[in-house]
């Protein structure tokens, strides 16, 4: 019942959303558009925090469909080259929380370029389609990292604000 | 009375790695090393630092622990995916190797990473012996 509430409530305002991002945003197009409410979920818990952002920025739950994350926490042994791995109940209890707080995000799973690797955030259509006009060279700008290195430019990105005005591309 | 001996057995193998103070995670990886090979003869901090050290090849390049935590453990490091890592050498960031389950997430994790294999009990005992040891 509560679950049901909750569903049609999301539906709610995922249909506003799309109806203003239509007029606003220039990345509705073939019904692909960029993930939505990327906010971080005020019930975030500090498991996922501390675990998820150790060896790499905190990536918020709405860049990836809950599919691509179930198949992030399947994989964590070989974790784009190194060994993520938790015990079950942590892995059970973060997977949890990025199921339920990805669901907004109803993008296909694109499937990482290599083979065997997890979807990666930076090879969506949505991310090649926002950063058209940035090169190659300056994702490898010692200061900015690689493409997966969100907060280098977007320095709230981890609490999920990808807010183009306030980017900053270090030199 | 057998748990009296081996703590016993452990304070007298291990006193020649152990000559200032003894860390607290020794003793249970002094258990586990005799589990894993009877003729355990205590730890080294000598090894524990090569282990440190040593490189494999990997991809092209090499891989070894000071790729994360640089060569001088009481600087902090970066993770190839950019993170900063705080000092691994508890003599400048007291809260390393305190934490029995997150020693041993990243010796898993890491030992992997490095070496494509697990660490033994042994390697654990006498990396911490090590990193104990540098003020």
């Amino acid at each position: 019942m509560k679950t049901l509430a909750l569903a049609a409530v999301g539906g709610l305002s995922l249909t506003l959303l799309v109806a203003t991002s239509s007029v606003a945003d220039d990345d509705n197009h073939n019904g692909y558009k960029r993930p939505k409410r990327l906010a971080l979920p005020s019930d975030a818990p500090l498991l996922w925090k501390e675990e998820c952002a150790a060896c790499h920025m905190l990536y918020v739950p709405a860049l990836l469909p809950a599919e691509a994350w179930r198949q992030q926490m399947q994989t964590l042994e070989q974790h784009y080259g190194s060994n993520a791995s938790l015990d079950a109940q942590q892995a059970r209890e973060i997977l949890d929380f990025l199921l339920r707080s990805s669901a907004a995000n109803r993008l296909p799973v694109e499937p990482s370029a290599t083979a065997g690797e997890p979807p990666r955030i930076s090879q969506t259509r949505w991310f090649a389609h926002k950063h058209d006009e940035v090169s190659a060279a300056t994702f490898q700008r010692a200061a900015v990292g690689s493409r997966a290195n969100c907060v280098a430019c977007h320095h709230g990105a981890e609490r999920g604000d990808f807010d183009e005005d306030r980017v900053k591309i270090p030199r | 009375m057998s748990t009296h001996w081996i703590v016993a057995l452990t304070c007298c193998l291990s006193l020649p790695a152990l000559a200032e103070s003894t860390h607290p995670l020794l003793a249970g990886y002094a258990v586990q090393a005799r589990q894993q090979a009877p003729q355990f003869a205590g730890f080294s901090a000598e090894r524990g630092k090569a282990l440190y050290f040593a490189e494999v090849p990997r991809n092209g390049k090499t891989m070894s622990c000071t790729t994360c935590h640089t060569a001088d453990p009481r600087q902090p490091g970066k993770t190839p995916a950019h993170r900063n890592v705080a000092p691994l050498a508890p003599s400048v960031n007291p809260e390393r190797f305190t934490d029995l389950q997150k020693v041993e997430k990243w010796f898993r994790r890491n030992c992997d990473d490095v070496y494509a294999r697990a660490c033994t009990a042994q390697e654990k005992g006498d990396f911490i012996s090590w990193i104990d040891s540098i003020r």
